[in-house]
């Protein structure tokens, strides 16, 4: 209980002090949501890449390969479904902090219909009815409320993040109600199944694209970070309506440059190298 | 003579507009001619594995502006670059992106594209799409194409998958491995070719 007035006040500071930058200004968004990568402290972040990295390898991956060669697609999917349902409570909370009340309504109503109509979430009805939610997080409403990510960082079994979407997800664990169910026992158990299938649900349904990744990369370090920032970037600017498309133009501005590079080889070169 | 004026006005301003229109309409029309091209060579049951690679690889090359994406991803060390490295570059990196799809063409299954909008985004079009899947599937995956027409000719510069810039994170990769080896060109070339020799 104490932990959630410590939050409590916690949240009341933020949103006082992002209160002034509650405004849909373009340059204030653009500034939050920033393309630069900020990793100042890089050769820390590497090391706990490269423990999670072994993490992963010796056991979330093999157990996702077994979950997934185990269970047939049918009841994977459901289970997907039901965790997607499952945290449509938290999407609509932050949907009305973000004051965004027409999308609280619509996740609202998605929850409603695919707990009682899709059999406790794992069929999705709504989606039928046109009712489709993205995902909120306290970290894109901090966003919303004008506060920065800050730094990349690793962090230890949990992977890429920044402070802000790291005070989201301490906040989420929290504020999500559905944390809350059953009586104190069997709440840890629904949470334990919750973190360990939704950890395991989404690694095996990226099994060949994270070894993909790790065996193509030139710098694997670099490239989760890229995606990781673009990830959050992207669903950040659809919460400030900044389109991520005029974001990442900023990107190409020495576009111009190469184009007009005397060394510019031109298309109808064709380039040969050895089979 | 006023309301010829204003109707030669009001017809330029609705001509200009529908350029304007069609301008757009054929950078979607350039996607979705990709789109079925690709699609077209991946279901295509009578060809081997090694036909498509080699179909589809024609396809793209001739879709893409491979040279700009080249530069654009070595960014700053490209101006640096000795001739001999850009062309060593040049090779190591073509061979390491068509490596890069060269194993999966076998893995698509009746996914399709529909072109959702199209926007100018600077000097660029930006093509919004999605990748739907037939049957119960719910799932939808947004994929934009940014395109650059350079002396009349219609390429693609970059694909983003669910607001993710292929260009961009291959140039951070690429920026942030240059800088973890003192800006030595000849090692990311090299490590590009251990990678192409392992697949």
């Amino acid at each position: 209980m104490k932990s959630k007035l410590v939050l409590f006040i916690v949240l009341i500071s933020f949103v006082a002090s992002g209160c002034a930058s509650i405004s849909k200004d373009q340059l204030v968004a653009e500034s939050i949501v920033t393309q630069k990568v900020s990793d100042p402290i890089e050769s820390i972040n590497r090391v706990v890449f490269s423990f999670n990295n072994v993490f992963d390898k010796f056991a979330v991956r093999p157990v996702s390969i077994l979950y997934r060669g185990i269970l047939p697609e049918f009841f994977r999917n459901r289970i997907a479904y039901s965790l997607d349902n499952l945290s449509m409570p938290i999407t609509t909370i932050n949907n009305i902090l973000q004051f965004e009340f027409g999308k609280a309504g619509i996740s609202t109503a998605r929850f409603v219909i695919n707990s009682t109509i899709g059999i406790l979430g794992f069929f999705d009805p709504a989606s039928y009815f046109g009712l489709d939610s993205d995902y909120e997080d306290f970290g894109q409403t901090l966003a919303v409320w004008g506060v920065p990510a800050g730094p990349y960082l690793v962090l230890p079994f949990l992977g890429p993040s920044t402070p802000r979407d790291f005070t989201g997800l301490l906040s989420t664990s929290l504020l999500d109600p559905t944390y809350q169910v059953g009586n104190s026992a069997n709440r840890d158990l629904f949470r334990s199944y919750r973190m360990g299938v939704g950890v395991i649900n989404f690694r095996s349904e990226n099994i060949e694209i994270f070894d993909d990744l790790q065996n193509n990369s030139v710098d694997y370090y670099a490239a989760v970070r890229s995606f990781y920032n673009q990830s959050r970037n992207s669903q950040v600017s659809d919460n400030l309506e900044v389109s991520p498309s005029i974001n990442q133009d900023n990107l190409f501005n020495d576009f111009e440059e190469f184009e007009l590079d005397d060394t510019y080889v031109g298309p109808d070169v064709s380039i040969s190298y050895p089979e | 003579m006023q309301i010829r004026k204003i109707l030669i006005l009001a017809l330029s301003f609705s001509l200009l507009s529908t350029f304007a229109f069609a301008n757009f309409k054929a950078e979607e029309k350039f996607v979705s001619n990709f789109a079925d091209n690709a699609i077209s060579i991946l279901g295509n049951e009578s060809l081997d594995a090694n036909q498509k690679n080699l179909q589809f690889t024609e396809l793209v090359m001739s879709s893409i502006d491979m040279n700009l994406i080249s530069k654009f991803v070595l960014s700053k060390y490209w101006k640096t670059a000795s001739q001999e490295q850009k062309v060593a570059y040049l090779n190591a990196f073509e061979e390491y992106f068509i490596s890069s799809y060269a194993n999966k063409l076998d893995q698509y299954s009746g996914e399709k594209i529909i072109i959702v909008s199209s926007d100018a985004a600077k000097k660029f079009v930006i093509v919004k799409s999605n990748i739907v899947r037939d049957g119960a599937d719910t799932l939808k995956i947004e994929l934009d194409w940014r395109l650059l027409t350079r002396d009349g000719q219609t390429k693609i510069i970059d694909l983003s998958i669910e607001g993710i810039s292929l260009i961009i994170a291959q140039r951070e990769e690429f920026q942030s491995f240059l800088s973890n080896n003192d800006g030595n060109l000849d090692a990311l070339i090299k490590k590009l070719r251990s990678i192409n020799n392992k697949s």
